[in-house]
């Protein structure tokens, strides 16, 4: 049916932004329009006696936008024809797609939810570790100081939580994900057997997120960025406020901020020997071990600025971080003091210690 | 070719050359998969392609990012359909099945259904397709589905005035 030639020359002062086949013509007033349907009702949707017949010639006689909303109105009869199948078939299709998009909807959402409260979790920064028994509440597995927990996910993944760390998992959609809310995890993701595609890996953190590209990694929280090491393969990093993105390659490490990326300094420190138990590397600065040896341990370890830029090498068990102590100061010409069982503090062998507290 | 036409080739060369990258990525993380990505990116600068007047973004990323957005959208609600349609056909009986051949013209219906019914509550929709497809009139819809000949006059109604809009007046 082919379309008025004065609605057609309507659509050349329309606006040409519309790409439409169908010429977009001045709106005709929106009375005729649902008078044209009422119409159609009678005619094209019922069977119509005589009597209608004519009193439809009347109207359709009576003005001419009457004719161009027929036409249009009449068109619409034939949508959708040129398939022989029954009516049954296209609407259990469509009351099913209802279903998966009510569906996925409502996976969308909970994501979101997911998403917010791992916000509102790390937002406030460094101060939510005064937070803990909130957030181990929330999360779905947390190791205490000085745990490590290694957890086999249902798609292969293996995870290990280092200390004082709590994550939430959802592996129900589209993606697979991790939320790291605090401390530290080992990635190894696994093939996700049981889905035909398999499903892009991502892990969360307030700083941003990155995708495993089939790897082996590491992601650390600290209080101004995340910090990602990759021992396989390697790792998309995306700054949550940042279009600038960035792969990490194996045996790189790279911090993860808002705002963007950034080459990592591991202080002469091995990413990821932890899930080994042990802290390992060259030339490791005393005071940069000793802060690493504290995150296992409960209460606090000082150091001496005397000290602090010792060199040491080696590995460095972190199971018994006592020991350990004991160890460096068997080694070293250090000393430690106990000033209660949490605290300990670390200074110079051959200076009275106790004039330093 | 006319000149706002080179006008707007160029400037659709010059995004491309800046940004199909990015955009390839930007979409490549909404689908998580990138074959569809370069795809759709492509398809992205397509449409730009098609525009009768010059772009003149004043925020190229943004422009581009909002397009791309109706791609991803189409594409999963595409996908959903798409399922939805190959489940279905395996749960019905095997005579009225549609042969092979006919079945890839039956989803572009279908999709083109899904397209203009959408915003409809899922009676009018199927009261429509009664219509429709199988020729029903009034009454007999009634008849089948159990309501009166006035609810099916009113779905019909408006099922015809939000096709309407959608075809005359976008």
């Amino acid at each position: 049916m082919s379309t008025p030639k004065h609605s057609a020359c309507a659509a050349d002062i329309q606006s040409q932004d519309h790409n439409l086949d169908v010429p977009s013509p001045a709106a005709l007033p929106d009375d005729i329009v649902d008078a044209a349907i009422t119409w159609s009702i009678k005619l094209d949707y019922n069977e119509a006696n005589a009597d209608i017949k004519r009193r439809f010639e009347h109207w359709l006689q009576a003005n001419p936008m009457h004719a161009i909303a027929w036409e249009r109105i009449h068109s619409l009869r034939h949508s959708f024809s040129g398939t022989s199948a029954s009516s049954a078939l296209v609407i259990s299709t469509m009351e099913h797609a209802d279903q998966l998009r009510h569906q996925s909807l409502l996976k969308r959402r909970k994501t979101i939810q997911l998403l917010s409260l791992a916000n509102l979790a790390i937002g406030t920064g460094w101060l939510v570790r005064a937070q803990l028994p909130w957030q181990r509440l929330t999360a779905d597995t947390s190791t205490g100081i000085g745990e490590q927990r290694t957890l086999q996910l249902a798609d292969g993944t293996e995870l290990i939580l280092n200390t004082d760390t709590a994550i939430r998992t959802d592996l129900s959609g589209e993606n697979r994900i991790i939320l790291l809310l605090r401390g530290e995890i080992m990635v190894k993701t696994g093939a996700d057997m049981q889905h035909a595609e398999k499903r892009p890996f991502l892990v969360y953190t307030s700083f941003g997120k990155m995708q495993a590209l089939g790897t082996r990694f590491t992601v650390r929280l600290a209080s101004q960025g995340a910090l990602i090491s990759v021992q396989e393969h390697a790792v998309a990093l995306y700054p949550a406020q940042s279009q600038a993105s960035y792969v990490v390659k194996v045996n790189e490490s790279r911090w993860l901020r808002e705002n963007g990326t950034e080459p990592a300094n591991l202080h002469g420190m091995d990413a990821g020997s932890w899930a080994h138990g042990v802290i390992s590397g060259n030339n490791i600065r005393l005071a940069d071990l000793l802060a690493e040896l504290a995150r296992y341990r409960m209460g606090h370890i000082s150091c001496a600025p005397e000290i602090a830029d010792l060199r040491v090498s080696g590995l460095f068990h972190i199971k018994d971080t006592d020991k350990t102590l004991q160890f460096l100061a068997d080694t070293q010409p250090i000393r430690l003091s106990f000033r209660t069982r949490l605290w300990v503090s670390v200074g110079p062998a051959h200076t009275n210690s106790d004039a330093l507290l | 070719m006319s000149k706002p036409d080179l006008t707007l080739h160029q400037e659709v060369h010059a995004l491309y050359l800046d940004h199909y990258g990015w955009l390839q990525g930007w979409i490549r993380r909404k689908l998580g998969n990138a074959f569809d990505a370069n795809d759709m990116a492509q398809d992205v600068f397509m449409r730009l392609l098609l525009r009768k007047q010059p772009v003149q973004a004043h925020q190229p990323r943004a422009f581009l990012s909002t397009i791309a957005h109706g791609f991803v959208v189409e594409h999963w609600r595409r996908r959903e359909l798409e399922l939805a349609w190959q489940e279905t056909l395996a749960s019905w009986p095997a005579p009225e099945v549609p042969p092979p051949e006919s079945r890839l013209i039956f989803l572009e219906i279908l999709i083109e259904i899904d397209r203009m019914l959408d915003a409809l509550k899922p009676a009018v929709r199927s009261a429509f397709l009664m219509a429709q497809l199988d020729g029903l009139t009034c009454p007999q819809i009634a008849e089948r589905i159990g309501v009166s000949l006035a609810t099916v006059e009113r779905y019909i109604a408006k099922a015809l005035r939000h096709c309407y809009t959608l075809r005359f007046e976008p």
